[in-house]
């Protein structure tokens, strides 16, 4: 099938088109220099034209999700998707997978990344993957609480972790290190947390620096597309904020050296939001959201995502489970929590940000406040969703980010005055731009996930996934903008129409992209003797379970990395 | 204007009636509320292919529905004034999340009576079943204002999550009552057989008949005549008549302000 996508303005921040009135042209799946006569011609006067969204940080498919969907009902009959056609699907802050899917779709996304999977669940989250449909996804496969890698780390044995980490991700089709509150979730099997980097986890005496510093040398020395992703020590708590850039600061010297992709840092702090509060509690709590932008300005090897709170009611879940024992046991709501035998743990509290809280109300500002400072190459929209609050909303985010004015009505009319006083968002005039709306929705987050070769951009040779919004790129109405951001006039996904005027016309079932390394075979010789052993010892499944079979996705969408140097 | 249904004939498969709300069709002629879809199971059916319909003169916006049955649900779902008045038996959630008006069920109710009810009464005259001004599956979001009156007995689990309002039950009730209540006020004339008030963080509940046993989480704080109970700092409070064993919790929470009245007379095996 052949496409000409006519008269829209392109934004393709990857390619530095800003704004430019041009033709785009797809055959087979890709956009290509130019097409036959026989190609459909798409109108796209008087729309904006990007490549397809992509989310570097979501929590959709796996068992904390589930748990999360299992545990509110409540969540589940407050939206219902039915459309005729179309598989129902339920669920306002976690959505079934279908839902997720179409409305990722809707909004234009066509690559998601979930951000938190167990190794040893990794064929639940594979599982939900292959009924999630209209996107590309992939998985972050948590290290930071793995008791082979401590042990590696701490014996200083970098290629032998290195090795684990690369048969992990084989094994488990995992995407990229994710570490979560390092050596903290490990305490909290001990009852316990961490509280700072330099504090060891109980047994393992090895501290969250060790931790984070060993794994992203052992990425660099892998090559992987994507950096370490972190989120630190200390989420939530006032006074943070020197946790978070002592993290940021512990790998500066610490080079790039990805095999695949065009990344230049070599550390990606997600949800910064949560970790740039200041004060020592939450009467005396304020924003640090400038200081944290400015390190970030000033530094080359950091690139942050926002965790925006969008002020809903909404189910927090993370890998971080001692801080969701903390969050359950200040709110009183219901909580879950698992402990993943060796590798990691988790929690789950549903919550609600009341725009008339305080707390919340300075937490939303301090989202605003980080996108408002740090320079827009280098900043990441993502709610963390649903934890900040459900993907759905980063069309409202789009519109407090474009729109001064919208910004102040919320920040005077419907949040706590604590927003006003607490943060520096009501004095910024900064209003962003479609360029810059486009670098923190897609092209950001092609380059630091690894993906620019073929995702993020509308250069000849990328993957046509193409979102066309019937907006003018000066828009600055809060209305038009959210309602053209949520619904897309045109999704393409492999070049084709899957969206039309917001609706599902196509569901198709996108790839799952994973990242196998070669590594040299004495090495992972050595390494498996280590892990048989593991296995044997603490595992309660044999090695031969452990593995994500082939059949766990409709199509996969392999990273080939060869790392046989390392010895 | 008051509108008449008049339920044809049985029916096996449920309706719900959330759409037919007083307020609602008070403007409507016979024809216009006869065409208003409702759905029944997985369909969708018209009003006056499952009653008779007819309309009187009335000041008040008023509905009245004959030959009920406890396949009609979600009568009178969210009104906020008016009259609804129930000649037979009723289905779940009947004057779920109600903010004002009356509605009154000269029969049973089956569960969910007052669900998530805000304002307004509810008065019905037979039993009705469990969670009786309570939350839905999962929530939060129990009974926050207005009144509830039970003739009969109730069911298990009322009043949970309540946060305001009061609901009165003359008869027995089961299991679980006010579980995690944060507020309001339970009166019951008849018996309870237990877990009362589980994790109650603030509110109420008075017992004048047989209770037979207290949670272990909760302080017997002495005997108190003619009690008057206060909920909120500003509260006038409620007189109440009588002698009562008086207890405070649940200490499975922190710092709880739950407050149990137990009638001596009936029972003497406790404090
Ligand atoms: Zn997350």
């Amino acid at each position: 099938m052949e496409y000409i996508i006519k008269n829209g303005i392109v934004f393709d921040p990857l390619n530095r088109i800003d704004g430019e009135k041009m033709d785009i042209c797809i055959k087979d799946g890709v956009i290509v220099e130019s097409v036959s006569k026989d190609a459909k011609e798409i109108d796209a006067s008087g729309c904006v034209v990007m490549p397809g969204g992509i989310d570097s940080h979501t929590h959709i498919a796996g068992p904390k999700v589930n748990t999360g969907r299992l545990m509110r009902p409540e969540d589940s009959y407050r939206d219902i998707y039915y459309k005729k056609g179309l598989k129902p699907g339920t669920g306002f802050s976690i959505p079934s997978t279908y839902k997720t899917g179409y409305q990722y779709c809707e909004m234009g996304y066509t690559t998601v990344i979930e951000a938190a999977m167990p190794p040893l669940k990794a064929k639940h989250v594979h599982d939900e993957f292959v009924d999630t449909p209209q996107i590309d996804k992939g998985a972050l496969t948590l290290f930071g609480n793995n008791w082979i890698v401590m042990k590696y780390l701490k014996e200083k044995e970098y290629e032998l972790c290195a090795a684990y980490v690369a048969w992990v991700l084989r094994n488990v089709k995992g995407f990229a290190i994710k570490i979560v509150n390092p050596a903290g979730t490990e305490a909290w099997g001990w009852g316990k947390n961490v509280h700072g980097l330099d504090d060891p986890a109980p047994y393992f005496g090895i501290t969250g620096r060790e931790i984070v510093r060993g794994l992203c040398k052992v990425n660099e020395m892998l090559g992987l597309p994507h950096s370490i992703h972190v989120h630190p020590n200390d989420l939530g708590h006032p006074g943070n904020w020197r946790t978070t850039i002592e993290t940021m600061g512990c790998v500066k010297n610490m080079e790039p050296k990805p095999k695949y992709g065009n990344r230049e840092t070599v550390y990606y702090n997600t949800h910064v939001q949560f970790h740039s509060y200041g004060g020592t509690s939450w009467k005396d709590f304020v924003s640090k959201g400038v200081e944290i932008a400015e390190y970030v300005n000033k530094v080359d090897h950091v690139m942050i995502d926002v965790g925006q709170i969008t002020l809903d009611e909404t189910t927090t879940m993370t890998a971080d489970g001692p801080m969701e024992y903390d969050l359950h046991m200040s709110t009183g709501n219901k909580w879950a929590n698992c402990d993943v035998e060796l590798e990691t743990g988790s929690g789950v509290v549903p919550f609600y940000y009341s725009p008339k809280g305080p707390v919340y109300s300075v937490q939303w500002a301090i989202g605003l406040e980080i996108f408002l400072n740090t320079d827009p190459s280098k900043v990441i929209l993502a709610t963390d969703h649903p934890n900040g609050g459900p993907f759905t909303r980063f069309p409202r985010i789009i519109a407090w980010l474009m729109s001064k004015k919208y910004r102040d009505y919320w920040l005077n009319e419907k949040v706590h005055k604590w927003a006003r006083t607490r943060s520096s968002v009501g004095d910024n005039d900064k209003e962003y731009t479609m360029y810059e709306i486009a670098q923190i929705t897609r092209a950001n987050q092609a380059k630091v996930l690894g993906l620019s070769p073929e995702r993020g951009h509308l250069g000849v040779g990328a993957i046509a996934d193409i979102a066309i919004y019937e907006i003018a790129p000066e828009e600055k109405d809060p209305k038009i903008i959210e309602r053209a951001f949520r619904y897309t006039k045109y999704t393409f996904k492999r070049g084709e129409i899957v969206v039309k005027d917001g609706n599902i016309v196509k569901e198709i079932f996108g790839d799952t992209i994973y990242v196998d390394v070669k590594i040299d075979e004495t090495l992972e010789k050595e390494m498996m003797k280590d892990l048989e052993e593991v296995f044997k010892k603490n595992y309660t499944v044999q090695i031969e379970n452990y593995k994500v079979s082939d059949h766990l996705a409709n199509s996969w969408k392999v990273i080939q990395i060869d790392s046989s140097e390392i010895t | 204007m008051e509108i008449i249904l008049t339920l044809k004939e049985d029916i096996t498969v449920p309706v719900e009636l959330d759409a037919l709300l007083p307020e609602k069709i008070d403007n409507m002629d016979v024809e216009e509320i006869k065409n208003i879809k409702i759905p029944q199971g997985r369909t969708t059916v018209k009003v006056g292919e499952l009653f008779d319909v007819e309309i009187r003169e009335s000041d008040t916006p008023k509905m009245t529905i004959k030959n009920s049955s406890i396949k009609l649900k979600r009568v009178g779902e969210g009104m906020t004034t008016g009259e609804i008045v129930i000649e037979g038996d009723v289905g779940m959630h009947v004057g779920a999340e109600m903010k004002g008006g009356r509605i009154v069920v000269n029969g049973n109710a089956d569960n969910w009576a007052g669900r998530g009810m805000k304002g307004g009464e509810l008065v019905i005259k037979g039993n009705a079943g469990n969670y009786v001004g309570s939350a839905y599956r999962g929530g939060y979001w129990g009974m926050s204002g207005g009144t509830i009156v039970i003739e009969g007995n109730a069911g298990h689990e009322i009043g949970e999550y309540m946060t305001g309002g009061k609901i009165h039950i003359k008869g027995n009730v089961g299991y679980f009552a006010g579980i995690h209540a944060k507020g309001g006020l339970i009166v019951i004339d008849g018996d309870v057989p237990g877990r009362l008030g589980a994790e109650m963080i603030k509110g109420a509940i008075v017992v004048n008949g047989k209770v037979s046993e207290i949670l272990p989480s909760f302080k017997y704080k002495g005997i108190v005549e003619n009690p008057v109970i206060k909920i909120k700092k500003k509260d006038e409070g409620t007189k109440i008549e009588g002698v009562y064993h008086m207890f405070a919790g649940d200490y499975v929470n922190n710092k709880p302000k739950g407050q149990l009245y137990i009638s001596v007379d009936r029972n003497p095996h406790l404090g």
